[in-house]
């Protein structure tokens, strides 16, 4: 198919129509899009507008993000600033909508799809909204390039299920960011050409969840990135992040990937698991197997495509350092056992783990409780997914990891009960209860708990965004902070871009065996508004739009 | 410390400067402080010196007041400056601040209110369009003219206030932690919480907290907590340096050095039900950034980072400085309104009455006698 063109810094760059302005670059070899405040270059990191180091200037506009922003013929992009000049923006015109569907889902992954079909099929008005240009979200991964035929069943799966929404009738918005949450429930939302203020019925709140990294030096440099990224880019572009990717983590998504990758061409000349094999946790394993044999099965057959790709997965493995290749690419220092050694690669992709978005949910003040096993905070929710607010709904990742067919059973059951229908059947509930012990069955097989922040080296960037190393971070516990509010504000860490999302865990933690006080919602920072950052054109549209239904 | 010659009660900068200036000047100090809802933690870092329109619209039955305490400010603006080159650095700057006329009407209001601050003693200018945007190339074309008030400035609260508590450290103000909730007058005066803490003076800087602790003593200062909304923005190039007013519209906007464009300006917050920090209320955020956006369009590229809120606590609008009675051991030190300006000041003259020593100003316009009866 014809492919499309535009500029970055003044080069013309061709890609595919549909990609992301993230995959173009990755595609033509660009690593850094931006660069900090203390002239270090950054690029795509989280592959999904959480981390805010994909910056870039579109058409005069300062502050994209590149991986959520979709390339258009004869843009004009250019690196971003550390400090882009002061000047109005081109003036955009974006239209206002007031919306008060019967059901609104906040998420179009496994479990949004799931909620908007059943509550539609419940005979509700639903409205679907999800910040991606095509729904399906992480583990459906859908192709930005719709006659694009499926990779395999996960893909088709997931095209089948949005077909499904749009069938029944949801009204499905994409590309649209929620940013803010009041009581009501109100929802303030934006896409690039529109601003919404939604008062629904009921909110299902089904935003999944963001990817845990591994705090080490050089794990801002261009080409380190998640692990989700790398998948991101290669199943909804079909970029691959590099030629040769080192793949670091804990988990059966780090080796998934990592097979994915190598049948998309690239070479792997490591696959690191941070947890030991799994025949070292033969119960566990074998209560996995029991669970759900078709799940663990897939996990098998995975194992075998890794062996036909000649990619052993190394356990027990850690990586303790990433710095710039002498040669180009990078050089990433790894630690197995008593073992210490040293790999090339031009990505490197990190994930250990996963935090739940649960912002709304924090913001609207639903009931948090604090999980040691996951290290996560998960809503109270009643059997019907109810959180503790009147009208609130949750679903999927957003509570705390559960994997994709619980997250489209609790949207079954979220969806019917928010439109009105009857609660969980026995056979539901119980079907939930054996995902929920698959879950806690294949995390045990992987436990592995991160190092300790207390542990990190002195020159490790504790917040990427405001780049304050752990150096700094000691500095200021010296002087006995007394809670992670107090801590931020003499660091400065977690007052960056991505609003402390990857700081805010460890660091919560941290202080949390400092004090000896027991983890909970007041752990960490406290939820405001905007959940992410919101241009001001975006406010000015939505000021009005207000104004207009105050005085009119 | 067995027991201290100082006592302050609050520890936001009033408080804190009350301590280290007493400390420095001899004395031992302790500072017992709640640890919460500290306007100080919460705050812009604005230095204001001309009178706020905003305050002046709000409460012109007060105009007097803010008029009188006109040349306070301005030594609070020397007390700042001299904490700043003492403390190492707050990122203080002294560029002046501007209050912004968009009709011929705000520019005769501005006219007539910096003849009355140029009679006070401030340094202020009327600037016609030409000038100002000169001056300010990011502001919109529909602000016609500005004062200019060259006493005016800003500082970074963050460096301030983490910068002052390493300094109280070092002059060997005892911290403690604690909830004040009676207190005892007399020879040996004591602030009662979950123990005793005696000491030979008892200075209050407890803002919002003051009425209730005066509550059995002669004295009723009306502290009620004004809950206020803030936001701020990713960073930009360092363009805006002035303090930005606007002559009728609730607003304050500046730039840290950091590139971050402050928000703010008295919008309301909602205040909260238990003890914590007041809520955000939609109208505020998207009413007090629109309002930013449209009297400077230049910020239209940054994108907000954050909304918050905290509690002021602006009385009167004057400060009250000085012992409860001729004879009380037990002394304010309350700012009243653009407190973090006024705290160095209002705190370090509390602390030289209460030990008897010389203060910077003469405190008698500010004693509580008002509030006595
Ligand atoms: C990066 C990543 C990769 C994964 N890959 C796999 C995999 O390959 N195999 C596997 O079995 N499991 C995978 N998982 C786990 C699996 O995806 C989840 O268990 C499952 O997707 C949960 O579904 P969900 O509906 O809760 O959330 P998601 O599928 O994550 O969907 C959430 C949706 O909400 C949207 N959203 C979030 N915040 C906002 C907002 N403020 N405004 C608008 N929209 C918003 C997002 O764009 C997203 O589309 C992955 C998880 C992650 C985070
Ligand atoms: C959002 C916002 C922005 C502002 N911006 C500016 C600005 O730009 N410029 C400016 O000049 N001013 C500004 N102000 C006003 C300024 O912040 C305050 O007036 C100033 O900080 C007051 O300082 P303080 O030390 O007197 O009181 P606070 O900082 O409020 O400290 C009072 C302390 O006393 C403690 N306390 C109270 N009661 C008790 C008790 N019973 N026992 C023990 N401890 C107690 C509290 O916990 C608190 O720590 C702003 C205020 C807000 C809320
Ligand atoms: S890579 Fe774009 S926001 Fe993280």
């Amino acid at each position: 198919m014809d492919r499309i063109s535009f500029t970055f810094d003044g080069q013309e760059v061709s890609c595919a129509p549909g990609s992301s302005l993230a995959a173009a670059l990755t595609e033509a070899g660009v690593r850094g899009f931006r660069e900090t405040e203390k002239g270090k270059p950054r690029g795509i990191f989280c592959g999904m507008g959480v981390c805010q180091d994909c910056l870039v200037s579109v058409d005069g506009r300062p502050n994209q993000r590149a991986c959520m922003t979709a390339t258009a013929p004869g843009m004009t992009v250019a690196p971003q600033p550390a400090r882009p000049a002061l000047t109005a923006p081109p003036a955009v015109n974006r239209s206002a909508h007031r919306l008060t569907p019967r059901v609104l889902v906040v998420g179009g992954g496994a479990g949004g799809l799931s909620a908007a079909i059943a509550a539609r099929e419940t005979g509700a008005e639903v409205v679907l909204l999800d910040e991606r240009k095509v729904p399906g979200g992480q583990y459906f991964k859908q192709s930005a390039r719709p006659e694009a035929a499926p990779l395999d069943a996960q893909q088709a799966e997931g095209q089948a299920l949005v077909a499904r929404a749009r069938d029944a009738g949801v009204t499905i918005l994409p590309e649209v960011t929620v940013w803010g949450a009041f009581d009501g429930p109100e929802i303030l939302a934006a896409d690039p050409g529109a601003v919404y203020a939604i008062r629904p019925g009921a909110l299902i709140v089904a935003t999944g969840a963001y990817e845990r990294p591994a705090m080490i030096p050089g794990w801002t440099l261009p080409g380190v990135m998640t692990v989700g990224a790398a998948q991101t880019l290669w199943r909804s572009y079909g970029t691959l992040p590099g030629a040769r990717v080192a793949l670091f983590g804990n988990g059966p998504l780090v080796a998934q990937v990592a097979l994915e990758l190598a049948e998309g061409g690239a070479e792997i000349p490591l696959l690191g698991e941070s947890a030991p094999a799994p025949w070292r946790r033969p119960l566990a394993s074998l209560a996995m197997m029991r669970r759900d044999p078709g799940l663990a099965r897939k996990g098998l057959s995975m194992l075998a495509g890794l062996k036909r790709q000649g990619i052993a997965p190394r356990h027990d493995l850690r990586p303790t350092r990433i710095e710039a290749a002498p040669a180009g690419g990078l050089l990433v220092h790894y630690e197995q056992g008593r073992h210490s050694g040293r790999i090339t690669a031009d990505a490197v992709c990190l994930n250990y783990g996963f935090q739940p978005q649960n912002e709304i949910l924090r913001l609207l003040d639903c009931a948090m409780t604090y999980d040691a096993r996951f290290d996560q905070l998960r809503p109270e929710r009643a059997p019907d997914c109810r959180t503790s607010i009147a009208g609130v709904y949750a679903v999927g990742d957003c509570c705390g990891l559960g994997g994709a067919p619980a997250a489209a059973l609790e949207g079954r059951i979220a969806g019917r009960a928010a439109a009105g229908g009857p609660g969980p059947s026995a056979g539901e509930a119980a079907t939930l209860a054996r995902h929920r012990a698959f879950q806690d069955a294949l995390w045990r097989v992987y436990d592995s708990p991160a190092p300790p922040l207390e542990e990190a080296a002195p020159e490790t960037l504790v917040c990427r965004c405001e780049e304050v190393e752990k150096a700094a971070l000691d500095a200021a516990l010296s002087d006995d902070p007394h809670d992670i509010g107090a801590l931020k504000r003499a660091t400065r860490i977690g007052m960056g871009r991505c609003q402390g999302r990857y700081c805010a865990p460890a660091l919560a933690g941290l202080m949390a065996r400092r004090r000896g006080t027991p983890m909970g919602d007041l752990s960490y920072f406290a939820p405001r508004v905007p959940i992410k950052p919101v241009d001001i054109a975006t406010i000015t549209a939505a000021e009005a739009l207000l104004a207009e239904e105050t005085n009119g | 410390m067995a027991r201290p010659d100082l006592l302050v009660v609050g520890g936001g900068i009033t408080g804190q400067c009350a301590a280290l200036s007493a400390a420095r000047a001899g004395a031992r100090v302790a500072l017992v402080d709640l640890g919460l809802n500290a306007g100080s933690t919460a705050n812009a870092g604005s230095l204001h010196v001309q009178m706020q329109s905003r305050f002046l619209r709000l409460n012109p039955h007060l105009a007097e007041n803010l008029e009188s305490s006109l040349p306070l400010y301005l030594s609070a603006v020397k007390a700042w400056e001299a904490l700043d080159a003492e403390l190492g650095g707050v990122e203080l700057t002294r560029e002046g601040g501007l209050m912004l006329a968009e009709s011929e009407a705000q520019l005769a209001f501005l006219e007539e209110k910096a003849e009355r601050e140029r009679a006070k003693g401030l340094d202020v200018e009327i600037l016609g369009h030409n000038a100002l945007h000169r001056m300010a190339p990011w502001l919109s074309e529909e602000v016609i003219g500005a004062e200019l008030c060259r006493d005016e400035g800003k500082l970074n609260p963050l460096v301030a206030n983490r910068k002052m508590r390493a300094a109280l450290e070092r002059a060997g103000v005892e911290i403690r932690r604690d909830r004040i909730t009676a207190l005892e007058d007399g020879a040996a005066p004591s602030a009662l919480g979950t123990r005793r803490h005696s000491a030979g003076q008892i200075l209050l800087a407890t803002a919002w907290g003051t009425s209730a602790l005066l509550a059995g003593t002669a004295v009723h200062v009306p502290t009620p907590p004004e809950p206020l909304h803030m936001n701020i923005t990713e960073a930009g190039a360092y363009e805006i340096h002035h303090l930005v007013q606007h002559a009728e519209r609730p607003i304050t906007l500046k730039q840290f050095r950091s590139g971050q464009v402050v928000i703010g300006g008295g919008w309301e917050a909602r205040l909260s039900e238990g003890a914590g920090a007041p809520g955000i209320r939609k109208e505020s955020l998207l009413g007090n950034v629109a309002l930013a956006a449209r009297i400077a369009p230049g910020i239209g590229g940054l994108r907000v980072l954050r909304t918050w809120a905290g509690y002021n606590t602006p009385v009167d609008g004057k400060a009250t400085i000085g012992p409860l009675e001729a004879a009380s051991r037990i002394h304010l030190a309350l700012p009243g309104d653009a407190g973090y300006t006024l705290g160095p000041v209002v705190g370090q003259s509390a602390a030289a009455l209460a030990l008897g020593a010389e203060g910077p100003i003469d405190a008698a316009p500010y004693s509580p006698a008002r509030w006595r009866g």
